[in-house]
């Protein structure tokens, strides 16, 4: 947070992708930023909202990702400097205007910073946001390291400015979310108005306007030929040249330089991905007769490569192109050192350079250590209270009654954590859009009842206008939402529920309620924690027709236990008789909350009160009434 | 009875058969089996192989003669209507108790009775409308919370959780009044092996039944022609007239009863019991007459009870007309007799009564 606020030019720091992203913005002299939360992009949001009255830049969540990049577009069109950050999946909710304001432009230096999660570890699915810029026509920049972070994003304001086009970043999970040293740059002195003046059309010239854009990337290839971001190092005259971008540039040079090759191997390195630098790059190739391409996910850089490649093939000769095509490197999955040391190995014919001999060995022998983890919701997290009622309440039904899942940290409902209840999850809002199409089957003798469970930022994101759908179209369809009062997942920013803004100041709440009540569907409002009364509620809901919603309200626990003192449950082991209950052990077998726990010497069920945050359901639900509050009367 | 089932085997043999009655004694005996409306189900299966669940389900082997010499110390003579020491009409003597019931108001008043002097602590009751026409059992320990726990009702009630949970919070001395189906319930519960809260179950007093509504189908019917939450009393007035009369806050609705015998739960047509044979004592109707009940007293706790109530004058009685006790033993017979053709029906084989084992004597006359 300091960092981000040093006015000490030529100062090194250490600082996470993210907040370098937020800083090159910062020194850039961006006005204005909005996003929608998701991972790995979100820091770069709430990095500039923790400065954003130091440097009088406007900073809020929106309610989606599309909202945020129109937002930001105003911005920008008023010749303010905009940032908008988001994660993948947030690019395929902006799709539509990408495809309009590239063609009518921008005004003031306008940034996306699209943000890709290789491996999917925080995300629905593994999408390469690349090809977006060469869809939509528009400059794409990729760093390398936390230093081109910074001074790429200050770039790409220039550039876009330039060019009155959007100009897509992108970074991914390993550099948005680790830290390195950055050296910072000069604070602007930030002096711009904001006034409209311009018309920004797309669809009256549409085709002009793609001529004008075709136009400007060229404008853009030309400014990138000479750009500091693409370099090449290694041996002056290399027949064997490792082309890269992004994180493969640093797993290049360690693959290199693990194999011993720094004297016969070079690595060109491109920063701007698209349109490429072609003549840098061909300079660069002249005397080459093999190359190693090394990127991130899919064969973006490749396939434009090969392109070149067979346009110069009478400059270049026959070059041997080795990458995700031939089998070198996988195309999906993040990429490490060890999959580039292995391609370039391979290539070589060269062992990889053994690690110490045991490594493997020793290894295998710490994960032993280590528990078998299924992934989990915290101790006294709503959902799982929300998604045993949901259970129960389809089991009593006894349709076959089954769950359209969501994006939110009730997705892992889909596993033991929440009784393998969802049965589908694709993005944002399909919930209850596939539920929508469900519950109009019943004249093709579909019975099951169908619950879509949706959580509250993504009730405001993309399930509005299903529901909607739902109502006009009367279909049978039980939506749940899951209020839990932020974006827990990502961290718990605020949503137009909430009743604040990025800044943590006082904003309107939008209800839920409200809104379910103005489109016309039966609502209500509960507590999962009754649970009792959540089933009956449920259960009856389930055998009406139409479109009706069920408000599972109950704060994140992570955040309510945080802000006030949580009362202290305990396992009272007179009460609770082990394995002669005939339970069981449902507390910690079957509900599986992890605050719960088998003592293994007693034979008993026993609070581990180092996790346990005191949200007292498992007490409602003991058969023995053995699950206590500390100092509270038996 | 017979051991070593799960609650995955009653899931098979009663609740995938549409055989369960809704009585309620499996449910709140452990966190895997739980009841909304009329309807229960096993939420997540346990993994014992061996469950109290099964053991007490009236619709799991029961042997009718083991139940006799349980709950009697001998077998039945009389095969219509059970083991029974006296029948006869009775009434409360109260008025206003018998103006707020259906009929002689007998029930009310015995409990009233019971708990006024001490005889139980608490008693396990239905409410018949508790919410949206759907009757709820209830636990009262003084005789002024019984008010609204009278007058028939058409949907069973899950009677036996709230046993169960009465036991859980250590409630002893408890009465109950139930039908049939609950009654039997409560004494496999009773002759179990297991640790049950029925042991504290000190007076039973049974309701005839010929059968009950499933709630989801008949409030569907209902819904579309009452407010349900305006519902005051359901009443089917004796035959011939064959209908059901919805006493509503905004007037009554009447329907005819084959349009309401639609809903009737599949398992009633199994029911071998009219009478609740196994109570201490049993309570219904008299076939054309208003104000009075039949009352049969079957054990000797219940012969003392009811002696001890004639003597503190809660009830007027007289005694039951040859013809009419001719007419109750036939309706109860005819019961028996759709009951087992109906189960075999069910299994398509003369010899598999499903849960039901009689002696051979009765094989004789119901088969």
């Amino acid at each position: 947070m300091v960092t981000l606020e040093l006015n000490q030019p030529g100062k090194t720091v250490l600082m996470m992708g993210d907040e370098a992203i937020a800083r090159g913005a910062i020194e850039a002299g961006v006005d204005f930023c909005a996003s929608y939360p998701g991972t790995p992009a979100t820091e770069i949001t709430e990095s500039l909202a923790r400065v954003a009255d130091r440097f009088n830049i406007y900073v809020e969540w929106s309610t989606n990702e599309i909202v945020a990049f129109e937002a930001a577009t105003a911005a920008s069109l008023a010749g303010l400097r905009a940032l908008v950050a988001m994660k993948q999946n947030g690019i395929n909710v902006c799709a539509d205007f990408l495809m309009t304001v590239n063609l009518a432009g921008t005004n003031g230096g306008l940034v996306l910073a699209a943000c890709d999660d290789p491996s999917a570890i925080s995300s629905s699915n593994e999408q390469d946001s690349r090809s977006y810029a060469r869809y939509a026509d528009l400059p794409l920049l990729e760093p390398a390291d936390f230093q081109e972070a910074k001074d790429m994003t200050s770039w790409a304001f220039e550039l876009s400015e330039k060019l009155g086009l959007p100009c897509i970043l992108r970074s991914v999970t390993r550099l948005s979310h680790s830290r390195g040293n950055v050296e910072l740059g000069e604070l602007p002195e930030k002096k711009r108005t904001a006034k409209f003046d311009g018309i920004y059309i797309s669809g009256a010239f549409a085709v002009a306007q793609h001529v004008a854009l075709h136009q400007k990337l060229e404008q853009a290839r030309e400014d990138f030929e000479s750009s500091r971001f693409n370099f090449y190092v290694g041996p002056k005259k290399a027949k064997f040249v490792i082309v890269t971008c992004g994180s493969g540039w640093l797993y290049s040079r360690e693959a290199v330089a693990a194999l011993g090759l720094e004297n016969k191997v070079g690595i060109l390195k491109i920063g701007t991905t698209w349109p490429l630098p072609e003549k840098f790059i061909i300079d660069h190739l002249k005397n080459v007769t093999e190359i190693l391409i090394i990127e991130e996910v899919d064969p973006f850089l490749e396939q434009n490569l090969k392109i070149l490649l067979a346009e110069q093939a009478k400059t270049l000769g026959s070059i041997e192109v080795y990458g995700a095509k031939s089998g070198h490197r996988p195309a999906c999955g993040e990429l490490n050192q060890d999959k580039v040391t292995t391609a370039l190995a391979s290539i070589k014919g060269l062992q990889p350079k053994a690690r110490d001999g045991k490594y493997v060995e020793k290894a295998k022998e710490a994960l032993a250590y280590i528990p078998p983890r299924m992934p989990t919701f915290c101790t006294g997290c709503p959902h799982r209270a929300s998604l045993w009622a949901i259970k129960s309440a389809l089991k009593l039904d006894g349709r076959d009654g089954f769950v359209t899942g969501d994006i939110g940290c009730y997705s892992i409902g889909a596993g033991p954590a929440g009784y393998f209840q969802l049965k589908t999850i694709h993005c944002m809002g399909a919930g209850i859009g596939l539920a929508n199409g469900f519950g109009k089957l019943d004249r093709f003798g579909f019975n099951q009842p169908v619950i879509a469970v949706c959580g509250d930022s993504t009730f405001y994101h993309a399930a509005i206008p299903a529901l909607i759908n739902a109502r006009v179209n009367n279909s049978n369809v039980l939506m749940v939402i899951l209020d839990n009062g932020g974006t827990a997942m990502t961290g718990f920013q605020p949503h137009p529920g909430s009743g604040c803004d990025a800044l943590g100041l006082p904003a309107p709440t939008v209800e839920i309620e409200n809104i379910c009540k103005a489109i016309g569907v039966e609502v209500r409002v509960r507590d999962p924690f009754e649970i009792s009364q959540a089933v009956q509620e449920l259960y009856d809901m389930l055998q009406e027709n139409g479109p009706r919603v069920m408000v599972f309200r109950r704060r994140c626990f992570r955040i309510e236990a945080k802000e006030k003192l949580q009362e202290k449950y305990y396992v009272d082991q007179s009460k609770c008789i082990g394995d002669d209950c005939g339970c069981a052990r449902f507390c910690s077998r079957v509900f599986n909350c992890p605050g719960i726990i088998w003592d293994q010497e007693a034979q008993k069920a026993k609070i581990d009160e180092m996790v346990c945050t005191g949200c007292g359901v498992c007490a409602t639900l003991c058969p023995r009434g053995a699950i206590m509050v500390r100092g509270a009367a038996s | 009875m017979q051991a070593g089932k799960s609650s995955s085997d009653l899931e098979q043999e009663v609740f995938s058969q549409d055989l369960c009655t809704s009585c309620g004694a499996c449910v709140n005996i452990c966190p895997y089996i739980k009841v909304v409306r009329d309807k229960v189900a096993v939420i997540e299966p346990c993994g014992l192989t061996e469950g109290k669940c099964y053991d007490f389900c009236p619709r799991t082997l029961t042997d009718i003669a083991a139940l006799d010499k349980s709950v009697f110390g001998k077998t039945r003579t009389d095969y219509s209507l059970g083991p029974y020491i006296s029948i006869e009409m009775a009434q409360a003597k109260d008025s206003e108790i018998r103006c707020r019931a259906q009929y002689g108001g007998v029930v009310s008043a015995l409990m009233k009775y019971a708990l006024d002097t001490g005889q139980i602590s608490n008693a396990v009751l239905t409410r018949p409308f508790d919410a949206a026409m759907m009757p709820a059992s209830v636990l009262v320990d003084e005789s002024n919370q019984m008010a609204e726990c009278t007058g028939s009702n058409y949907i069973s009630s899950a009677t036996l959780a709230k046993l169960n949970e009465a036991a859980k919070q250590g409630k002893d001395s408890i009465g109950l009044v139930g039908i049939p189906c609950q009654v039997i319930a409560l004494r496999k519960m009773q002759s179990s092996k297991h640790e049950t809260g029925a042991k504290g179950v000190k007076l039973v007093i049974g309701l005839f039944c010929t059968w009950a509504l499933s709630y989801k189908g008949f409030s569907e019917f209902l819904k579309g022609k009452v407010d349900l939450s305006k519902v005051k009393r359901i009443d089917i007035p004796p035959p011939p007239a064959n209908i059901m009369v919805v006493e509503t806050t905004t007037g009554d609705v009447r329907f005819s009863l084959d349009e309401v015998r639609k809903f009737i739960k599949p398992t009633c047509s199994v029911c071998y019991d009219m009478t609740s044979e196994f109570a201490d004592i049993s309570v219904g109707m008299v076939e054309g007459i208003e104000d009075w009940n039949t009352l049969i007293v079957r054990t000797p706790a219940g012969k003392k009870f009811i002696d001890k109530a004639k003597k503190a004058g809660v009830l007027n009685t007289k005694s039951l007309e040859q013809t009419r006790l001719e007419h109750l033993k036939e309706a109860s017979s005819i019961k028996k007799k759709r009951a087992v053709d109906a189960i075999q029906k069910r299994t398509n084989d003369k010899k598999n009564l499903l849960y039901l084992r009689l002696s051979a004597q009765e094989k004789k006359k119901f088969l």
